[in-house]
């Protein structure tokens, strides 16, 4: 995913920023992304998104927004995504991976 | 006659000039982690209470990649398993062990990766990325259950969270 470290800029929606985000599948044995937005000590915050799960093919990318309300912005640290995989077979450990971009 | 030549000097000259131009390719790198299942766990089941990715077991130990594109910008966390996410009914608990240790790497200065990397809490191993490249981390773990008790028959699936956290 990146930026590495997304810049907050004002929105079209008073009192909301946005953060333009990328996130590019390089996993085959994945489809869906969840999009989760966290404080430094990994507390949830309170996000907008078009749809929080996106489905991004393996060597596709998708482009996204996040939008996070303007009080929210101080406590805002990571902006990750989580590798949805799924409930798997037999006697198998599963891989879910995380990639977070820092707010500074 | 006269416009045919003209016309094919001008295609001539045309062809020249446009093979002459310089044609850039530009790109940028950004700093970015990547994070590919390079081999699924499977667990063994040399004991019947107990489940292990160890190949002494039978096993398949976890073979989780990160790819870094540029020194210095994140930290790779990784979680090896201390519940089933899918499994029989188990009425008795279980002993979750396990280890996140660096295997191969693409340069040399990412073995000291492992000497550096910190334990905590217990399930949870951190690594700072100091260095581009791809790093290749085994995870293995191992399931006991109650006291000598058998596992129910059935399928068991644990999940390994590999984190990768700009710094």
């Amino acid at each position: 995913m990146t930026p590495a470290y997304p810049v907050l800029d004002s929105s079209y929606i008073n009192g909301v920023v946005v953060a333009k985000m990328k996130l590019f599948n390089r996993r085959e044995d994945v489809d869906y992304y969840q999009i989760e937005v966290f404080t430094e000590d990994w507390k949830p915050v309170s996000f907008a998104t078009t749809a929080r799960l996106l489905k991004v093919g393996y060597n596709k990318n998708k482009l996204f927004d996040v939008y996070i309300r303007f009080a929210d912005v101080k406590k805002t640290k990571y902006i990750c995504t989580t590798s949805k995989v799924f409930k798997g077979g037999n006697q198998e450990t599963l891989v879910s991976s995380m990639i977070c971009s820092k707010i500074k | 006659m006269s416009i045919k030549k003209i016309t094919a000097v001008a295609l001539l000259l045309s062809t020249t000039s446009a093979m002459a131009t310089d044609s850039p390719i530009n790109g940028t790198v950004q700093p970015k982690c990547s994070v590919y299942t390079e081999t699924q766990g499977v667990y063994g089941h040399p004991l019947p209470n107990k489940l292990s990715t160890a190949s002494a077991d039978g096993g398949v130990s976890t073979s989780i990649r990160y790819d870094i594109a540029q020194a210095d910008f994140y930290k790779a966390q990784i979680t090896h398993p201390n519940s089933f996410s899918s499994s029989p009914t188990l009425d008795d608990v279980v002993a979750w062990t396990g280890s996140s240790v660096v295997g191969q790497v693409s340069v040399s200065g990412m073995s000291a990766y492992e000497a550096a990397k910190v334990i905590s809490p217990s399930n949870v191993t951190t690594f700072d990325m100091t260095l581009a490249g791809s790093t290749w981390f085994t995870v293995s773990s191992t399931a006991l259950y109650g006291y000598n008790k058998s596992l129910p028959a059935g399928s068991y699936t644990a999940i390994i969270k590999a984190d990768c956290i700009a710094k």
